[in-house]
């Protein structure tokens, strides 16, 4: 028997189960926070692709690594914008439940 | 003959049985006698004053965020850190000015009173 | 390693206009931060000048990631004259409503970095950073009002879709790295020429079509555009609706016309579908609105139906005419936004029926916004009409309906701005005192309204410029 190993398909579709995760998060998650965290998901899943590219199709370019770099980092400045505003919105009307922010038509 | 991923198997269940297992053997044997000392909040052994649900001051949550923030900048110093012999002036010149920018942010945060405990 | 750096000088200078203005921010007295608007729109009106200067000096940074063409000369030359005119339209609104000059100021010359970088960028890391730096700029901007429900909850859908958009760009980006290899957008083109069409190019050509459709608001990716244009500072809607959608338009004229050219028929019919409906529901969500930002939202989302018809056919006739339209949309825009900022500022109104009579009591705002919405309209005397000439021309030989449908629409849309121009000169004003306009208002509506005029009796020379620009963009 033949030592399975772990294949681009696998990280790809890990990546894809993960960045659907994230995607079903967003679209039914109420809470600001809860839909913060799930488009981390997304962007963890884009990671994972770029890493699993980087590693089985362009082994000797660090391409993908770098991207990973830059979309960590820019990921977290979304994150601390996202949750200064959060903190904002709640110290004005101490709630962040989305179905609540209906003063704006959505 | 096992494969290797029988190994990772057994090493799966062994581990669910030595985290569960302890906890079982704590509920099964241990015994249970309530008392409402007990059951408060415990902090350093000395009794709570006032709710123990409090709210966090936001203060905590700006420390937090601006962590996070120069934290992860600090990502793009390790690969230039690695490779700093081969990169020469150049690259220090260039790592200078983000850091120079990093600190200007820095400085933006304290004149704002965000290192503040007020 | 040599770099030539005397091509990004531009992008370096506004580097440090942003740090700089910042800095004096910290520096200097609070009275006199007034004038930190003064200096950075002279500085920005410095560097624009840079930009015309080194017209011709074209070239490469960093082994083909950054990439200095006509092409992206002029959508520089674009969002520098739209950060140019909103500085100047929103002086008065920031002193008044906002405070915080400095910080104003700087993000809002960030941001214009952001899209100066997303117009010159040939690869996706770049790509994707210009867009997150104009993005989170954006974010920031829109809920600068920051003890008012309205604009926190406008900046919280923004920062939210903003997010979801941009993780589904990056997923559909990371699989055309995959499948090409590479992230330079020449060579991907150049891959995808050669290469027979994958079922998972089909997902990231898809994945990436949804995610611009976020940034440049076509349906159904539109429903945050209403929302945070409402909420915004009125001068940062305009900045939103110019600077934000045409930086889009860049990026997605570089990845499709350039990195997808080899497999365009797979996503040309997509482009001209997407048009067609973005067209159809923006104009016609249009007609029952009330408040005057919520109109021009829902127009805003109909002109990016138009100017996304020149992507349809991948073209250099289709994309000179979003170039050429890029160029008037802006003009447009800000000279309508310019006008509400400054009635709200003294009204606090935004509704249209307190439109009534404008013209008794402002005739050059009242006119500013006649010329500006005709123009969106394409009516023949004003810029617009040869703008979205240019565009449906490109269409006519293959896809007639999308012309049809445009043309059709054109005409809704003329209702709805009639409207709006019938309230101001029919109605009669409640309040009928002369409105006194400032002079950085009184500037900058005048000579939006020039350029509306001018450029539509005369668009002989920018065309030219236009038609060397998109050349130069298909000679790598």
């Amino acid at each position: 028997m033949p030592t399975p190993s772990i294949t681009l398909e696998h990280y790809l579709i890990l990546g894809a189960v993960l960045f659907g995760i994230g995607l079903f998060g967003v679209l039914t998650k109420k809470n600001a926070i809860a839909v913060l965290i799930s488009i981390e998901l997304m962007l963890c899943a884009v990671n994972i692709n770029l890493l699993a590219f980087n590693k089985y199709i362009t082994p000797e370019a660090f391409i993908g690594q770098i991207f990973a770099i830059f979309v960590i980092t820019v990921a977290a400045a979304e994150v601390g914008v996202g949750l200064a505003i959060i903190i904002a919105i709640y110290r004005n009307r101490l709630n962040i439940n989305l179905e609540d922010f209906d003063w704006l038509k959505w | 003959m096992l494969s290797v991923w029988g190994a990772v198997l057994i090493f799966l269940i062994v581990g669910v049985i030595f985290g569960v297992g302890g906890m079982l053997a704590g509920y099964i044997l241990a015994p249970r006698r309530k008392s409402a000392q007990k059951s408060i909040a415990y902090e350093c052994g000395v009794d709570t004053i006032g709710p123990t649900w409090v709210q966090f001051r936001t203060s905590y949550f700006l420390y937090a965020l601006l962590f996070v923030i120069f934290d992860v900048e600090i990502i793009y110093l390790y690969p230039w850190a690695i490779k700093f012999q081969s990169l020469g002036l150049f690259a220090f010149v260039e790592m200078i000015i983000f850091l120079a920018i990093l600190v200007v942010g820095l400085w933006y945060a304290w004149k704002e009173g965000a290192f503040e405990w007020t | 390693m040599q770099m030539d750096f005397s091509v990004i000088i531009p992008e370096i200078a506004m580097v440090s206009l942003g740090v700089l203005v910042l800095i004096l921010g910290l520096i200097l007295p609070k009275k006199s931060l007034p004038r930190l608007g003064w200096f950075t729109s002279f500085s920005l009106i410095g560097i624009l000048a840079l930009v015309v200067l080194n017209w011709n000096n074209v070239g490469t940074v960093s082994g083909g990631l950054y990439l200095i063409d006509q092409f992206s000369q002029f959508f520089k030359v674009i969002f520098l004259t739209a950060a140019i005119l909103v500085v100047f339209g929103s002086m008065a609104y920031v002193d008044k409503h906002l405070g915080g000059q400095a910080e104003y100021y700087s993000i809002l010359v960030f941001s214009t970095l952001g899209m100066m970088v997303m117009a010159s960028a040939n690869d996706f890391i770049t790509m994707y950073l210009g867009l997150e730096l104009m993005t989170i700029s954006f974010i920031v901007l829109v809920c600068f009002r920051r003890n008012d429900s309205e604009s926190l909850e406008a900046g919280m859908k923004y920062v939210l879709l903003a997010g979801i958009s941009s993780a589904v760009l990056l997923y559909g980006l990371s699989l055309i790295y995959g499948i090409a290899g590479t992230v330079l957008v020449v060579e991907v083109g150049m891959i995808l020429a050669v290469q027979q069409s994958l079922p998972l190019l089909l997902v990231g050509v898809v994945m990436l079509v949804a995610g611009l459709g976020f940034k440049i608001a076509a349906v159904p990716f539109h429903m945050w555009a209403p929302d945070v244009y409402q909420g915004a500072p009125t001068p940062i809607t305009s900045f939103l609706a110019v600077g934000s959608k045409m930086a889009s338009f860049a990026i997605l004229i570089r990845i499709f016309v350039l990195g997808m050219f080899g497999v365009s028929l797979s996503w040309g019919i997509l482009m001209a579908i997407l048009a067609g409906v973005t067209i159809i529901i923006g104009n016609l969500v249009a007609i029952p609105q009330t408040n005057i930002k919520r109109l021009m939202a829902y127009s805003g989302i109909a002109q990016a139906g138009y100017i996304l018809v020149g992507m349809v056919t991948a073209s250099q006739a289709g994309v000179k005419a979003i170039m050429f339209y890029g160029f008037i949309y802006i003009f447009a825009v800000v000279g309508v936004f310019t006008a509400i900022s400054y009635y709200y500022n003294l009204t606090g109104s935004d509704e249209i029926k307190d439109y009534a009579g404008l013209s008794q009591r402002s005739p050059l705002m009242a006119a500013t916004m006649v010329v500006s919405m005709l123009t969106m309209a394409g009516i023949p005397p004003f810029a617009g009409f040869v703008g979205k000439f240019y565009l449906f021309m490109t269409v006519v030989e293959n896809y007639l309906w999308l012309a049809i449908i445009g043309l059709i629409m054109s005409m809704v849309s003329v209702y709805y701005y009639l409207m709006v121009v019938l309230v101001m000169y029919r109605d009669r004003p409640q309040d009928s005192s002369p409105i006194v306009v400032s002079l950085p208002v009184r500037m900058t509506l005048i000579f939006t309204m020039l350029v509306s005029v001018v450029l539509g009796v005369y668009p002989g020379p920018l065309s030219e410029i236009i038609n060397k620009a998109a050349l130069s963009f298909f000679m790598h």
